[in-house]
Formats: C-alpha cells, structure tokens, sequence
C-alpha cells in the first residue's frame, strides 16, 4: 500500500457526489539527508512553519479501541503528563488530529474506526499502538480480528509492545512528532490516493456495509 | 455455606439428578435431564434461594455429539453457588427459554444462539446480530469450526512474519540457564 | 467623552489592541492551565500552548460545511468580543488607549455582551449533531438567568457615580484603594462576580458544554478554520470582559503592572470556583442566579438610593 514518498503528485479527494477536488500539497516539506541543506524558499520555509504548529498540538481522538486504551490513559495523569508535550484529547472526529488504533482491531470496531477517521479534519495521523496493529499479535488466529492495520487505514507510526508501557508510548508519540516536523508523515494523503484499493480492502472483510461510500 | 446433600436430596425427590459433585465448598456441580431443567430452575429460585443466575455457559462435547448447558446460580445469603448442568443433542440444538424467571438471560441466550447455534424458541432477540455482524460462516465458538483456516482464507498476515512455539523458546531458555549455571559452578572466580 | 483623534488613527491604535488582547488571552489562558497543572503535581503545558493550537486550527484543511448560519456563528463570536474591545477605553486620560469610548458605553457594552452567544445559538443548531441544540438552549436560559444580577449591578454602579460612561466611573474610584467599588459596594459587586463565572462558564455553570454529556456541547460540529475563528474571538472576549470588571470595580487600569495583576486576580477568581465545585443542572443554576446574587444586586441599588 505504502507507494513512493513524492510529494509531486497532487492528492485526490472525492467530493459526495462524486466528483473530485484536486488541491496542491505543499512542496518543500523533504529535505535531503545528506546532502548539503540549501536554504528555504518562501513555501518551504511555510510548509516547515506549519509542520512545527501541527507537531506541538496534537489532538488524540478520544477514542479506546482496544485494550490498549488502558495504557493510553495514565498517559493523561500526573505521573507521565502528555500535557507538556502540548498532546490533549478531542470528544468529537472534529476536533481530533490523531487517531490511536490501541490494540485488537475487530470487525465491529473496525467499521466504527474508518468512520471517525474519515470525519476527522486533514491533515491527520494514526498511530498503532501494540502488536496487533502490526501482525495480529496475541489474536493472530482468531475470527474475528484483523491481523494488519495497515491494509485497512494508513498508519504512520506503531509502538511495538504488549502493552507498550506509558514512557513507550510518550517516545512513540515523540517519534511522530518528529515526522510531522520532517514532512514525512502523510498517510492521509496515500488513503486519498489509493481509495479505491483501501475501499476494496475493507470491503472485503466487511459484509455488513450499512455506512456511506466515503463518511464526510 | 450449605451442604451439598441437601439440594441434591430436594432435586432427586422431584426431577431426578444423573450425577453430582462437590467442586468447592461454596460451589456445586449437579446434572439433571433437560426436559425437566426449567422446572428444576424455578423450584431452585422460588423455594431453593438461589435467587441470581450468575451465568450461562456452553460446552461442547463434539465427540459424545452433545452440547452441555450450565446455568450457574448463586444464593447470595447463604453464599453458596449451584452449577446445574444438562445435556442437549448436538443436531438441530435447541432448548428452553428461561428469560421469563430472569430477564438477563435474554443476552446469554442471544449470545449463545450467536456463538454456538442454539435455538431459544421464544425468547426475544434470538438471531439478533451481537458481537458478530455480517457473519455468513457457522457459529464460531463450535470445536469444529477450524479458525486458523478461516484466517488464512480471509484475511493475510504480514509477510515475514514467523510464528514460534512458546514451549521450544522456554525450552531453549532453561537450557541456556543450566549451561550458565555449569559454567559458573565449574569455574568459580 | 468623545474621541480625541482622528478616525484612521484611532483605528490603527484598536487593530493593535485587539491584536494584543488576543495574544494576551490566549497567554492568559496558557498560565492557568500551567497553574492547573502544577496544582495537580505534575508540569503542565508551556504557557505559550494555546497560541500553537490557534496556530494549528488555521492550518487544518475543513472538512464540512453545514450552510451560511454555521459559518456566521464564528463570525457573530468573533464580532462580539473585537466589538466589545472596540468600545471599551482600557486606560483613561491616554488617548490612543481610550478606543472608541463614548459616554454612554456602558449600555453598548452590555449589548455587545450577548451578542455573541446569540450568533452562536443561530449556527449551533444547522450543525446536523443532535446534541448542539440542546447544549445551546441551557446556554441561552443560562445567559438570561445570569444577565439578571449583571445587570442589577451595572444599574447600581452607575447610580452610584451618576453617569453612564466608563470613563467616569473609573475617574469616581481615583485616590486610594478604598475608593474603589469593590469596597464601596460590596454587594453589587459580589453580584456582578458570580455573574462573572456564569459568563465564563465555569462549574458548576459549565451544563453548556459538559464534555461527559454533550460532547462538547454547541462546538461540537465545528472544526479548523471555524474553530480558529471562535477560539480567537472567545480570546479577545474574556480579555475585554477582565478589562471591562477592572475598570467597574477595581479602580480601573493605569500601569502594565496593574493591568497584569487585576485581569489575572479576577480570571483566577472564575477558575478558582470552577476547580472546586460540581455541576449545576439547568433548572438549578437558573434558579440560583435568581435567588442570592439577584437580592445581592437589588440591595446594592437599595443601599445607594436610601
């Protein structure tokens, strides 16, 4: 699913009645590593200031989908503080940036998650947090848990672990924040790219479709 | 606490108990046929005390072809609790509703209709999707419903994934241990 | 007291104003939830944290739009606070400080100050969420309950300095600090601070938008672009509100230090009840602003008038 990472191609949003909504990304977010770092147009110096702002405001859907909800909350009390980092959570799809897929993603919850994840704002981030997000982990073999995420919704970052502890996830949650500042963090706009096969994909593993094609 | 004797003496006199067994002392194991498990319920509930139904579980005997029914009952003020099993057939499962003595068991028999076929003639939300929705395959939680084979059919694994048996790796763990532990006591420092 | 310059200047002089009483909210905001933090053991966001989630909501794509009413809702928010700002002389005897003031402004002010939550209420409804307007109609009872005891007391500001105009009550409570309000009358001021935190809508009258029932409320629809937009009006709105108190009943503002010092001992005041109280139910908070500080304020008016 994961295709090259240009930034030159324009991303692709369908509007409900089908037609399509082509808007330019901002161009300039790569910087080479190795290379000798030549200094910042205007877009680019733009696209970096923005990046710093989304990066520092993370807003987490408050949303547990698993069991890995449990390790999410100590991170909000006073022993390891998400709040410095400028993370809080959001009540509503609206106001959310990030969505933490916490754990075992079953079918049921699977058809609730890609609706609040396509209601929630671009541009936005998810996070898989746990085992079985990555290969279905402790669930490899049941029925009813799908064993990659990834197949289903873009994931830009996972935290390995079963549970990751809090300081496990506050370094996962660093780790994005630091491909938000490098630019590198697009997976809302590869599931806008490839809609058709993430769609396909999901259907395949939903039967019991009762939501809209897309969900503004 | 109460003795076990006494509920068992009670349910021979009135429906007949195939078998009977002191798990705990706080928790009893009784098996009745199951044309008479409702009416053994409700004397259980009106004059026995076990006023709460704790659970209802399902286990399935493939190989006899039974399914076996467990309604766990609690009496809160003796503090003691009954286990009363009974057998049903396999094909075509179906058994009696008990919803009207207690109106909880409306969800454990959806559930169980779900999970492993069982019919509940009567009682409401029988069929009605639970946990599962969209499932077009057999009951799940049946013995010989081969889940490893449905994931490989319906869903893929990560490519590179490997799969490691936790007994070969405790295994090699405690090998590794007794060798530290020779080496250390051959050559001490 | 008219304006003493020139139209364009003045303007200039606001622009800058709002664009500091903005700033200042918002850094206002960031230091109470620093404190808050600290409060509960642990370090809290830097101070700055409410600027960078302005800065962020600007730069989010929006992703629905429910109509012209939705859009205009922000708008009306962001139209009441600039307006109060506007019309609000925030140091008296400094002319480029003195905005648009004229005599009079006490009653423009009360107008501008439900100006706002009634935008608010017109555009919560077209959201499409079903809990939007319910969180607005507790709102909009809340706000005529508590505009109850505010007024009560503004009247009886105003009876006791004998004019209308802000510039003249702040003039009346020069030379010493018993001679500001808050000790000359006591009960119109105990009145006016209680309506101060239904305003704010702290606990225990935060029903309006109570994260565990309504998700949040009438915002509930609103995202990006829309949200940027009330977060920044809501900004300028307390600092005018702070501002507004201070110069009614505490003596009005003269240095930065002062400045500083009042607005924070009178935001902290609201967040002080608001950290230590439940939640009142509609029924119950309209009844409450009613009964004490409604007498509060009656007697305040009785006390000058015998």
């Amino acid at each position: 699913m994961k295709q090259d990472n240009r930034l030159d191609q324009p991303y692709v949003s369908i509007a409900p009645d089908g037609s399509l909504d082509h808007a330019p990304i901002e161009p300039g977010c790569f910087l080479g590593e190795d290379e000798v770092q030549p200094p910042l147009s205007l877009n680019e110096a733009m696209a970096k200031l923005k990046n710093w702002f989304r990066a520092n405001s993370l807003n987490v859907l408050a949303y547990g989908t698993a069991c890995g909800a449990i390790e999410m909350r100590p991170l909000g009390t006073s022993r390891f503080d998400m709040e410095r980092l400028g993370i809080t959570g959001a009540p509503t799809s609206r106001q959310a940036n990030v969505l933490v897929i916490s754990g075992y993603l079953s079918i049921k919850t699977l058809k609730r998650v890609i609706r609040a994840y396509e209601q929630m704002p671009s541009p936005k981030w998810t996070v898989g947090l746990g085992s079985c997000t990555i290969d279905g982990g402790m669930y490899w073999d049941s029925y009813n848990t799908i064993k990659q995420v990834d197949q289903y919704l873009p994931i830009d970052t996972y935290i390995a672990g079963c549970m990751p502890r809090p300081e496990a996830l506050i370094a996962g949650f660093q780790a994005l924040m630091d491909k938000i500042k490098a630019g590198e963090a697009n997976g809302w706009n590869e599931y806008l790219e490839n809609l058709e096969a993430y769609k396909a994909q999901q259907r395949k593993v939903i039967n019991d479709w009762a939501m809209p094609a897309y969900n503004w | 606490m109460r003795a076990l004797e006494t509920i068992v003496k009670e349910l021979e006199t009135r429906f007949g108990v195939i078998s009977h067994r002191e798990q705990r002392r706080d928790l009893g194991e009784v098996n009745i046929a199951s044309q008479h498990v409702v009416a053994a319920l409700e004397w259980l509930k009106r004059h026995g005390g076990y006023k709460h139904l704790t659970h209802l579980s399902v286990v399935d005997w493939l190989e006899d072809g039974e399914f076996q029914l467990t309604y766990l009952l609690t009496d809160p003020y003796a503090h003691h609790s009954l286990m009363l099993c009974t057998r049903i057939e396999r094909e075509n499962a179906r058994a009696e509703t008990i919803f009207t003595l207690w109106p909880e068991a409306v969800t454990y028999e959806q559930e169980i209709n779900e999970m492993y076929g069982i019919d509940f003639p009567g009682s409401p939300r029988q069929g009605v999707e639970f946990l599962l929705e969209g499932w077009n395959d057999m009951p799940p939680m049946r013995r010989d419903f081969d889940t490893v084979k449905y994931c490989e059919d319906t869903y893929d694994f990560r490519p590179g994934r490997e799969h490691v048996d936790p007994k070969e790796v405790r295994a090699k763990f405690q090998a590794e241990q007794k060798r530290l532990k020779a080496e250390n006591t051959e050559s001490p420092q | 007291m008219e304006a003493q310059l020139p139209f364009y200047e003045q303007a200039l002089w606001t622009a800058l104003w709002v664009f500091a009483a903005l700033i200042y909210g918002l850094c206002l905001n960031g230091v109470i939830r620093k404190i808050i933090g600290r409060i509960q053991g642990r370090i809290g966001p830097p101070f700055w944290q409410p600027i960078i989630d302005l800065g962020k909501l600007m730069f989010l794509r929006t992703s629905t739009m429910h109509g012209i009413m939705f859009y205009l809702a922000p708008v009306f928010r962001a139209v009441g606070g600039v307006g109060l700002l506007v019309f609000l002389p925030i140091v008296i005897g400094v002319p480029a400080l003195e905005n648009f003031s004229h005599s009079g402004d006490l009653l423009m002010i009360m107008y501008f100050f439900f100006f706002g939550q009634l935008g608010m209420a017109m555009g919560a409804g077209e959201g499409g969420h079903p809990y939007s307007p319910i969180g607005i109609s507790r709102g909009l009872s809340q706000m005529t309950a508590f505009e109850f005891p505010f007024v009560l007391a503004m009247i009886a500001i105003a009876a006791q300095t004998g004019s209308f105009s802000i510039a003249a009550i702040v003039e009346a409570q020069q030379g010493g600090v018993l001679n500001w309000y808050i000790f000359q009358n006591p009960l119109a001021a105990i009145a006016a601070l209680i309506a101060l935190a239904g305003m704010n809508m702290v606990s225990p009258f935060d029903v309006v938008g109570a994260p565990q029932e309504i998700p949040v409320g009438p915002r509930t629809e609103y995202n990006a672009g829309f949200l940027s937009l009330m977060l920044s009006g809501v900004s300028v709105f307390n600092v005018a509100k702070l501002i507004l108190f201070a110069s009614l009943f505490l003596g009005g503002i003269t240095t930065i230090i002062g400045f500083v010092a009042k607005t924070f001992i009178i935001y902290f005041w609201t967040i002080f009840i608001g950290a230590v109280f439940p939640r009142f139910r509609i029924e119950q908070s309209i009844r409450f602003f009613i009964k004490w500080p409604a007498l509060a304020g009656i007697a305040g008016i009785a006390l000058i008038m015998a």
